[in-house]
């Protein structure tokens, strides 16, 4: 930990970044993130298995970009990122949204986070994207910490849903979601969560005309979650970012990770991997599957 | 003229029975599920536990819906048709409100009659009755205690539930409402004893007064420029999951849908202050152009406006939102530090 | 509910404002819809919503409602593509109103700039049906070009006058050949003019910017803050003080406003 701080505060009292986004402890279980400038604070930073967000969403708001911009210089941007959400600043940086050149990774070797806030962590705690976790070491970072330790083994309960899903008739299944969407309140805390809904302006926020229905009934809430689905395709990490948010406990993650199995059955193409490759809606190719047109 | 409040005894199988009763009449009967407060069809789904957390979301989506149509239109040529909406009133038990909940909709009355009375909110509040439980847990984002109420507080609830041993309760009838509701099951009732459940009250460990209200008011009104917003500002992502799962919260929006080329309905919708193009104006003005700005419009609203306006906190101190906010905010924490 | 209204003429004030002359469509509506001047409605259009603006004819002349709208958002461009015998719907009237009892016996200067006037026309006209009531009257409105400039029928019937004084100026560069008023911005055409401010009330509306800086303007010339009446433009949904966008601190501005004296203004919470 005194690694990671003091690191972090050489960074900043040297000048190399303007901002260090990083996870503070609040409880024994519990972390939140924190946006320090001032060199002083970079005491309060944490990394351990309770360090849920994925920080990456915060690279692409504009009241922390306005941090990199001095009168007199351009700084970049310290994170502290797992190695799944190092899969979501390389979406961001493939997508134009950032410059590799403006972030500083600071990462660690994994071994899982857990859940939920308050759990302790072990097999049966742990959170679903790590089950399936296949980077304990960051693909891309300026600075490690951490030592490897195995992740705690348990079942694949998502990808046991998805089975269980797909087994269903395209009745059963719409029925299932029906009932998941009429819990949805349409908060929008899936968006806000996920570091590659980075719209501007998202498009259920357009009046003119409105292509998604503000009120969260079934019409409304079907139209957010599909276009959620497929604006997320090809893109999304999958962090559970998303799941984790909801206050409503919909497994949005599920059609994220359903869909990202078709991507890659499909195109052979996993989001964030790899900063050479291009994005999946930007390269086409004559050789593309033409089965995504029903 | 108040209401003198009686004190009866049940025990839980009768209270069971009674539930029974009011689905079997057709009523809705709510109670805490895991996540909510979940429509009981069954009364074995009923848990009656004291001890549980606060639900993810309150029941204020049967007083207030998070989407409901306010009236019809007809389009023909040149003509618009108007149609009225019939607000279902139907009878609402809900069973087991937790004392942080139970006040929530006295708290919005003000804000739904001051001026113009709303008869959607008026009508659904007036069928419901709500039989409180006390509440004997609490965990780091509970802080009733701090803005007036207490895990033992009636206020709000038509009848109140002190669990007096495994089997019984002590039956409390707080207001008109609720007396009249339970007289048809007065075969259920004995007289209690109003000591003995005073003792059990008082026996509760309570949530540490973590700040005062009045102090938090003054602050508020004169620090309405200050850099702590600033940082709070930087780490909320503007969702509005604090705002929708808030007791309380009560902002919302009013949009036309068309569900045809010639008919359609104005529905009136939640809504979140944190939200940006929650004050945008059409010609591109905000006038809460940036999260901070917004994050002090929440906690000016439930502390200092609200209180000035109507003479109530706009909170009941159940800690939802900051439970439930993805990035960890915790209203608790914030409101504490409002002082220098 | 809304009170369902005939579109019975549209004017076409400037290239994007437009003003409907509205009739209600049930006589005993068009009887008991009683309104003073400053308040404002929330008028529908149906399928896209609703949108609010202020009541621009005077209650002194009660046979048509008038609203004038500048083509913004999804609300007025549906209104826009309304035709005279179409229906919008009406709620209101809301919000508080100017003072003019208060004000009788005094010398009235409105400033207006852009679509500002709309607020202050229905001042206007309220005020010239009673005018024996007020002393004198001046009129200074201003907008970015000449074709900008609203309600010039209107205009032209207040210039015929000799009992109300009205300069009319565009923005510099916004001139055409032939134009006779004043070219200059607002408050340097008030600030050359320098009304008295003995017993005056200033009603003042337009763009923030141009209250900005006239506000100084007036201070210098010896205006007091509380003689000053301008309105607040919120955004708004209900109108009715529940939906919660347009509170300035624990004033709802669709009850509270929208007119304030900028003594008023001064002591809210400057987020507006």
């Amino acid at each position: 930990m005194d690694e990671l701080r003091n690191y972090a505060r050489e960074l900043l009292e040297k000048e190399e970044v303007a901002a260090v986004i990083g996870y503070q402890q609040v409880t024994e279980k519990r972390t939140k993130p924190i946006v320090i400038t001032d060199p002083a604070e970079t005491s309060r930073l944490v990394f351990n298995e309770y360090c849920l967000n994925n920080l990456a969403v915060y690279l692409t708001k504009a009241r922390i970009r306005s941090l990199m911009r001095t009168k007199d210089k351009t700084m970049k941007l310290a994170i502290v990122a797992k190695p799944c959400d190092v899969h979501s600043i390389v979406a961001l940086i493939q997508e134009n949204q950032i410059h590799r050149n403006d972030v500083h990774i600071i990462s660690f070797n994994c071994h899982g986070v857990v859940k939920d806030f308050g759990c302790d962590f072990n097999g049966d705690n742990l959170a679903a994207k790590c089950i399936k976790c296949e980077t304990h070491k960051p693909l891309y970072f300026d600075k490690i910490f951490g030592e490897e330790k195995q992740t705690p083994k348990a079942g694949d309960a998502s990808l046991e849903k998805i089975n269980e899903l797909e087994k269903l008739n395209s009745k059963e299944r719409f029925e299932f979601f029906k009932s998941e969407f009429d819990k949805c309140i349409k908060c929008y805390a899936c968006r806000a969560v996920c570091p590659l809904c980075y719209c501007q302006r998202c498009i259920t926020d357009k009046a003119i005309p409105r292509w998604i229905e503000s009120s969260s009934h079934q019409r409304g809430n079907f139209s957010w979650n599909i276009v959620r689905a497929f604006h997320l395709s090809g893109r999304c990490t999958g962090c559970g970012e998303c799941d984790r948010a909801c206050p409503m406990d919909i497994p949005l993650s599920l059609i994220n990770r359903r869909m990202a199995m078709e991507v890659k059955d499909l195109f052979s193409f996993v989001s964030g991997r790899s900063l050479e490759t291009p994005t999946l809606v930007g390269n086409f190719d004559k050789k593309d599957s033409d089965e995504i047109f029903m | 003229m108040s209401f003198k409040m009686e004190e009866k005894i049940i025990s839980k199988d009768d209270l069971l029975k009674l539930c029974g009763d009011v689905i079997a009449k057709g009523h809705t009967l709510l109670a805490p599920g895991i996540a909510e407060y979940e429509q009981v069809k069954d009364v074995s789904q009923i848990r009656l536990d004291s001890s549980a957390l606060p639900t993810k979301t309150s029941y204020k989506s049967y007083v207030f819906p998070k989407a409901e149509p306010i009236l019809y239109y007809k389009r023909s040529k040149s003509d618009v048709q108007l149609i009225d909406v019939d607000v279902n009133g139907k009878k609402i038990v809900v069973l087991g409100a937790k004392p942080c909940d139970t006040n929530s909709i006295n708290i919005l009355k003000h804000l739904f009659n001051w001026d113009y009375e709303d008869e959607f909110f008026n009508l659904r509040q007036k069928h419901f009755v709500i039989i409180g439980l006390m509440c004997s847990s609490f965990d780091e984002y509970c802080f009733c205690t701090s803005v007036g109420s207490s895990p033992v507080s009636e206020e709000g609830s038509d009848l109140f539930l002190i669990p007096i041993n495994e089997d019984k309760f002590a039956l409390r009838i707080i207001t008109e409402k609720g007396k009249e509701f339970i007289e048809p099951y007065s075969e259920f009732l004995k007289d209690g004893d109003e000591a003995k459940s005073n003792a059990v009250l008082e026996s509760i460990k309570k949530p540490e007064v973590a700040f005062d209200s009045k102090q938090v008011h003054e602050w508020l009104g004169d620090n309405f420029e200050n850099p702590k917003w600033e940082g709070i500002g930087n780490v909320c992502l503007s969702c509005a999951q604090c705002a929708f799962v808030c007791p309380v919260c009560h902002c919302f929006d009013l949009v036309d849908e068309d569900y045809s080329y010639s008919e359609g309905r104005r529905m009136k919708n939640w809504d979140g202050c944190q939200f940006g193009h929650f004050t945008l104006h059409a010609s591109g003005h905000n006038p809460r152009d940036i999260q901070s700005k917004r994050y002090r419009q929440r906690v000016n609203h439930k502390f200092r406006y609200y209180v000035d306006k109507f003479g109530e906190i706009l909170c009941t101190g159940c800690g939802r939102c900051s439970r439930g906010c993805p990035v960890s905010i915790d209203i608790k924490e914030i409101v504490s530090n409002c002082k220098d | 509910m809304p009170h369902l209204a005939e579109i019975r003429e549209i004017i076409d004030e400037s290239p994007d404002t437009r003003t409907f002359r509205l009739m209600f469509k049930d006589a005993g509506t068009a009887e008991s819809f009683d309104f003073k001047a400053g308040q404002f409605a929330e008028y529908s259009a149906f399928g896209d919503g609703e949108s609010t603006f202020c009541i621009a004819s005077s209650p002194t002349r009660k046979d048509l409602i008038e609203c004038s709208f500048k083509v913004y958002g999804k609300v007025t461009q549906s209104l826009q593509r309304l035709n005279v015998g179409d229906t919008i719907g009406i709620r209101g009237p809301y919000g508080n109103w100017f003072p003019l009892d208060e004000l009788k016996g005094k010398n009235l200067l409105f400033i207006a700039g852009g679509i500002g006037l709309a607020p202050v026309r229905c001042v206007i006209e309220n005020v010239l049906d009673k005018r024996e009531d007020y002393k004198n009257v001046s009129i200074v409105y201003g907008a970015r070009s000449v074709s900008d400039l609203i309600y010039k029928q209107e205009i032209r019937e207040w210039k015929s006058r000799t009992d109300v004084s009205v300069i009319v100026t565009v923005d510099p560069g916004g001139e055409t050949p032939g134009w006779d008023g004043e070219v200059g911005f607002v408050p340097a055409v008030i600030e050359k003019s320098a009304p008295t401010s003995e017993n005056t009330a200033v009603i003042l509306c337009g763009p923030p910017v141009m209250i900005k800086f006239t506000m100084p303007v007036l201070t210098n010339l010896g205006f007091k803050d509380e003689d000053v009446y301008t309105t607040l433009e919120n955004r708004m949904k209900c109108g009715l003080g529940k939906c919660g966008r347009c509170n300035i601190g624990n004033v709802y501005v669709c009850k509270d406003g929208p007119v304030f004296t900028y003594a008023q203004i001064k002591k809210l919470p400057q987020e507006f």
